[in-house]
Order: structure tokens, then C-alpha cells, then sequence
């Protein structure tokens, strides 16, 4: 009875705690950016919500929120920013969708984390986070 | 009985309610995020504190039962079917 009751209680407790987790990191914040992120063998397009376009680079602003609707236009790849922990497949006819919010100036590496061919090893991108502009 | 509802009014208390009350307040202020990477790696320690605390109870418990229960504890008593002329 002890044994079981202590079973469930720590089932729960987990369960609890990794549905907490998921939601508060699948909630988006709503005024967070929108860039969408293609991937192809074997580089990263980005498109920022004013049609700006970069290939290979991100440039993004500290204390903003940022949604990546992720598609692929060819194979799985899987985006990744290793040092914000934003890890999201790019699965062809799917829009995937992460977001984060970027806390101080630096450099980054983005990377896929995908096997997508035979140059996956060097489909790279970095991702700056500046100052704020306004 | 009382001891139950005693642990399950704890728990409430201590742990559901507070974690309630973050999740559904999360991310509505605008301008205040949280990062992901700390939700993301405070669930992995605290499942890595429940998987090592469960693992080191139950090989505990298992040590505890090979040492009791060997032939040569002092309190050992031999089965039925082990025979009685020891």
C-alpha cells in the first residue's frame, strides 16, 4: 500500500512537472517576431517579418521574443541552437514552431542536427544578438 | 486515513499549487519572457534527482535483501524445503 501510494505519488510529481515545463515552453509570447526558417541541403534561409532575407547568419535583438516557423524544402533537417537549447526538426509540408527570446549580446552557432547528407556536417549558420535599436 | 489527506494537503500546498500558479501565469506580461533554457534544464535535474533518488532506493532495498537474507545471517531460518538439520 506505502510502496504503491509512494509510486503514484512520484508518477505524478513527474508527470506534473514535465507538463508544466512543456507548456510554459510552448507558450508564445504574443508579441513575439516571426522568422521563418527554411531549411535545404545545406544551409538556413531566414525571413524576418519585414521580408528582410539572410542566408547562413540570424541577427536578432536582446529582449525580444522570436517564433521560427520552421519548413524544409527538401529533406529532414533539424534547427538548432544549441546555446538557447531551441531544437526543432524541418520536416517537408510541415510548419514546426519554437520560439525563443534571446537575454545578452553575443554570437551563437546554429547547426543541423538532422543527418541530411553528405555536407550536413557543414549546414551552419551563427546567430548574433545585438543591442536593441530602439 | 487522516495521514493521507495530512500528505496530500502538503503537497498541494507545497508543490501543485505554486507550479499551477506559475504555469498558468506564464508569459502574459508583455516584454517578460522566460528562458527556456532554465525551465528546460530544472525539469532535467529535478528527474535526474527522482531517477537517482528511485534508483538508489531500490538497489538499496535489494542489497539490504541479499544481506538479511543470506544463509549465514544470524536469524536466518531455514525453509521447509531447504531441510532442518543445521
Amino acid at each position: 500500500m506505502g510502496l504503491h501510494c509512494s509510486c503514484y505519488c512520484i508518477d505524478g510529481w513527474v508527470g506534473a512537472e514535465a507538463w508544466e515545463a512543456e507548456r510554459l515552453v510552448e507558450h508564445v509570447p504574443e508579441d513575439a517576431e516571426t522568422i521563418i526558417v527554411t531549411g535545404q541541403q545545406w544551409f538556413w534561409t531566414f525571413e524576418h517579418e519585414d521580408g528582410t532575407k539572410e542566408i547562413g547568419e540570424l541577427h536578432v535583438e536582446v529582449g525580444k521574443a522570436y517564433k521560427f516557423d520552421i519548413i524544409s524544402k527538401d529533406v529532414n533537417h533539424a534547427f538548432n541552437i544549441h546555446d538557447y537549447v531551441v531544437l526543432l526538426d524541418a520536416i517537408p509540408g510541415r510548419v514546426n514552431t519554437v520560439w525563443f527570446a534571446p537575454d545578452k549580446v553575443g554570437e551563437h552557432d546554429i547547426q543541423c542536427r538532422e543527418y541530411c547528407g553528405l555536407i550536413h556536417y557543414n549546414m551552419r549558420g551563427t546567430l548574433y544578438v545585438t543591442e536593441p535599436t530602439s | 486515513m487522516k495521514m493521507i489527506f495530512g500528505f496530500l494537503i502538503a503537497m498541494a500546498v507545497l508543490v501543485l499549487l505554486p507550479a499551477a500558479d506559475f504555469a498558468f501565469a506564464a508569459g502574459d506580461e508583455p516584454g517578460e519572457y522566460l528562458d527556456r533554457r532554465v525551465v528546460i534544464w530544472n525539469l532535467f535535474y529535478k528527474l535526474m534527482t527522482v531517477a537517482f533518488t528511485v534508483g538508489a532506493v531500490v538497489s538499496g532495498t535489494m542489497i539490504w535483501q541479499c544481506w538479511r537474507f543470506r544463509e549465514s545471517h544470524p536469524k536466518a531460518k531455514p525453509t521447509a524445503y531447504e531441510g532442518t538439520d543445521w
